[in-house]
């Protein structure tokens, strides 16, 4: 395992290696080695609706995250660890959403839903989290009613909690950005625990995301 | 801000006079209208569209256009993504090629430089994605499935969108009205005109320049500063009179005779609904009135609210109640209340939460004129129902029916106190009580605010303006100084659903929000502070109190 100060370095480093910023630098200081961890990122442009983004897809890249140790409270109203939400062997497929959001998070639930169907019987093999980033607006019913709204199957869990407990968690996945409305589209992947985390930046269509989905699953064998 | 910046801010204003002027808060209704705002379609079947990778589509009212483009038609930004403004001006504007053309104002979404669209290229966008220069849009844009008469419509309303210019707005004046209700309390009524008075004062001490016309310089075709708008703030106080019935007629009237831009602050009794409905029917933003009982139909779009007040407060009781399993620590609820009060509300909030759980809810109304001695005859005969698992007493009563409390009765069981209604901290509730009694807190704690509260409270004392209710009058200033704040991030667009989207989306940034911890909105949200606390006082005189337990959102 290594230590948190370390994993702080690379999740910089590969964060400024995807937006083709200051990597060379901070490459050169922490070696090229942790670089390796790096997959190719497929283009820096943000994927939205303007036709300059249109040409580039999401960007992925391989991160170690440190589950924090926060309690939150899960759509069917019981409060949670996250650690054991997240540990419980099932490979993980992580988004941050609010129920009012009305372009990016919409999107990416209706990915989710396709993905779930997509994978058919094996969709109980996984688990789907979408953290709520507005949790004092997403009490556990309003998830269920958004939750219902995209088919969640049994294998889906929706999760609220305390304001601190949501931002711990946006922080721990590097998603925290100061207010829901700076939030972007992130989908994180996880084939087991102590695997490192696949981060895809931007949109990734539901087809995608199977792949890369089985892709990390067989990475992580 | 200095005096150079000033005049900048005057010469990158754009005459509201102008012959195309500000768009309009309610274009005509209609089948582009319903396309647009709730994915219906002219043949009243829903609106229906797909994304390029096949399988994601949407439908009806996920379909439609405002949920990205906003009512404004101004679109938004969304972390990294731009949604582009889609009033039909943005679309059809020609490149800016001469210096000294009109340039529209600038927004988020805004694209640089692009082809103008046409009908024909708009409905193609529309249809299959493909923009006015014959490159494909982004994965989040679906593609509509829209025969030839609802395109027709819809680019009409597009059209709409930016044609209609903004009551109450004038390349030197901005008109705001300010409501107070008859039930409103006279007190606090004046604390929050102070207030209001002071602040446009202020406002209006700034010079003035006058505002050109904005022109290209032959390279942007947008204005790309953030400019304060240099106008001068006008206050119409509307009083209202006579019975509720009434009052829709009156501010119809007042708003014939005095078009205003916005409603802000204000301050009502027990019944805000005509107001409320007033708002959302003429489509004004009604910002951030002082009320206890606000209307809770947050999928209205004018009106917003701090919190739900006392409404929040039952919820707060509710949640206390029950507990986290839902499962009911008493099976009797009896509550206290004066007739055409805000308990009135809390009361009927209350009971409706406890439906359905085992709990028998019962409340007193006392006549809205009754000697205070025969509140604490009420309060003596309601701790009287003697119930198996115990009771809750519920107090929705003033300052001074709580002042009039003697004994604590025998079988009062557990005691909440509104503390919007009972006078918060400041309280005079008699020491027999103090021990006793739960407060409904809906704000943060006294403690955790005092920084928070010390440029309004010091904004107070340099203009002299008497502290006669330290919540209502901040919590007005907060209003005032929030709409200072996104009118200044607005520069020149005065439409007024860009007035509310701008308010929700500045909103979760202010770190100075008064007496709340924080405060959130966004479309379909319009309580901006959720939660509250349960406190307690902690000695048997004064003013300092213990939460029980943290911060709650019910």
């Amino acid at each position: 395992m290594i230590p948190n100060s370390t994993l702080r370095v690379r999740t910089t480093i590969l964060d400024d290696a995807c937006r083709g910023g200051v990597a060379l630098r901070l490459a050169s200081l922490a070696g090229a080695a942790l670089l390796a961890l790096v997959a190719p990122c497929r283009s820096a442009a943000a994927a939205d609706g303007s036709p300059s983004a249109a040409a580039g897809g999401p960007t992925t890249s391989l991160r170690d995250y440190t589950v924090p140790s926060i309690r939150l409270v899960r759509d069917d109203g019981k409060t949670v660890s996250l650690e054991d939400e997240m540990n419980d062997g099932r490979p993980i497929v992580l988004n941050f959403i609010f129920t009012t959001c009305g372009s990016i998070c919409p999107l990416m639930s209706s990915v989710f839903s396709q993905f779930e169907r997509r994978l058919g019987p094996d969709a109980s093999k996984v688990h789907l989290m979408s953290i709520s980033i507005d949790p004092e607006q997403d009490t556990p019913a309003r998830l269920r009613e958004y939750a219902r709204k995209f088919h969640a199957g049994r294998e889906w869990q929706h999760y609220t909690g305390t304001l601190a407990a949501s931002v711990a968690a946006q922080r721990a996945f590097d998603v925290y950005r100061g207010a829901k409305m700076s939030h972007n589209a992130v989908t994180l992947l996880r084939a087991a625990p102590g695997k490192p985390w696949m981060r895809i930046e931007g949109f990734v269509k539901p087809e995608d995301l199977v792949r890369d989905y089985k892709q990390q699953l067989l990475a992580g064998r | 801000m200095t005096p150079w910046r000033l005049a900048l801010a005057g010469a990158f204003l754009l005459a509201a006079l102008a012959p195309s002027a500000w768009a309009s808060a309610t274009p005509a209704g209609g089948a582009g209208q319903s396309i647009y705002l709730r994915g219906t379609l002219g043949s009243g079947a829903p609106l229906a569209a797909t994304r390029e990778s096949g399988g994601v589509g949407i439908i009806g009212a996920d379909a439609a256009c405002v949920n990205c483009h906003q009512h404004s038609g101004l679109g938004s930004r969304e972390g990294r993504l731009s949604i582009p403004p889609v009033a039909a001006e943005y679309l059809f504007h020609s490149r800016a090629q001469n210096a000294g053309e009109p340039v529209l104002p600038y927004v988020e979404g805004v694209h640089g430089n692009r082809d103008p669209y046409t009908d024909a290229t708009l409905a193609r966008v529309i249809r299959e994605g493909v923009d006015s220069e014959g490159r494909p849009l982004g994965f989040l844009m679906p593609r509509y499935a829209l025969g030839d008469e609802d395109m027709a419509a819809l680019i009409a309303y597009l059209k709409e969108l930016s044609q209609r210019r903004v009551p109450g707005v004038t390349g030197t004046l901005l008109d705001f009205a300010t409501i107070v209700t008859p039930d409103a309390d006279p007190v606090k009524s004046h604390g929050m005109l102070d207030v209001l008075e002071h602040f446009f004062a202020e406002k209006n001490s700034f010079p003035f320049k006058p505002t050109p016309q904005m022109r290209t310089s032959g390279r942007t075709q947008y204005a790309k500063s953030m400019y304060m708008a240099n106008r001068h703030w006008r206050l119409n106080v509307w009083t209202l009179t006579g019975p509720a019935a009434t009052w829709g007629a009156q501010l119809d009237k007042r708003l014939a005779a005095e078009p205003v831009y916005a409603v802000l602050s204000g301050i009502g009794g027990s019944n805000w609904a005509p107001v409320h409905e007033f708002c959302e029917r003429n489509a004004i933003p009604c910002l951030w009135p002082n009320v206890e009982v606000p209307v809770v139909a947050e999928q209205d779009f004018y009106p917003m609210y701090f919190s739900k007040g006392v409404l929040l407060e039952a919820q707060l009781i509710a949640r206390t109640i029950l507990g986290p399993d839902n499962h009911s620590a008493v099976d009797a609820v009896e509550q206290v209340y004066r007739a055409d009060d805000s308990g009135g509300a809390a009361a009927q909030a209350l009971a409706a939460e406890l439906k359905g759980y085992g709990v028998a809810v019962h409340s007193t109304v006392l006549p809205r004129d009754a000697r205070a001695d025969r509140v604490t005859a009420a309060v003596r005969a309601a701790a009287l129902h003697k119930n198996a698992r115990g009771q809750a007493l519920v107090l929705w009563l003033r300052p001074g029916d709580v002042a009039s409390l003697r004994e604590v009765p025998a079988g009062a069981g557990t005691v909440y106190l509104s503390g919007l209604m009972g006078g918060l901290e400041k309280s005079p509730l008699p020491e027999a009580w103090r021990e006793r009694a739960r407060m409904t807190y809906p704000f943060d704690l006294p403690d955790k605010r005092r920084v928070r509260l010390n440029y309004p409270l010091g904004w107070f004392t340099f203009r002299h303006i008497p502290l006669l209710d330290e919540q209502v009058q901040t919590d007005t200033y907060l209003a005032c100084s929030l709409l200072a704040d996104v009118l200044n991030h607005m520069a020149d667009n005065f439409a007024r659903p860009y007035l509310v989207e701008q308010l929700q989306d500045l909103l979760e940034h202010r770190l100075i929000t008064g007496y709340y911890p924080h405060l959130t909105l966004a479309a379909r949200q319009r309580f901006a502070s959720k939660g509250g606390y349960l406190v307690r006082f902690r000695d048997t005189g004064g003013t300092a109190l213990v939460a029980e337990g943290e911060w709650v959102v019910p």
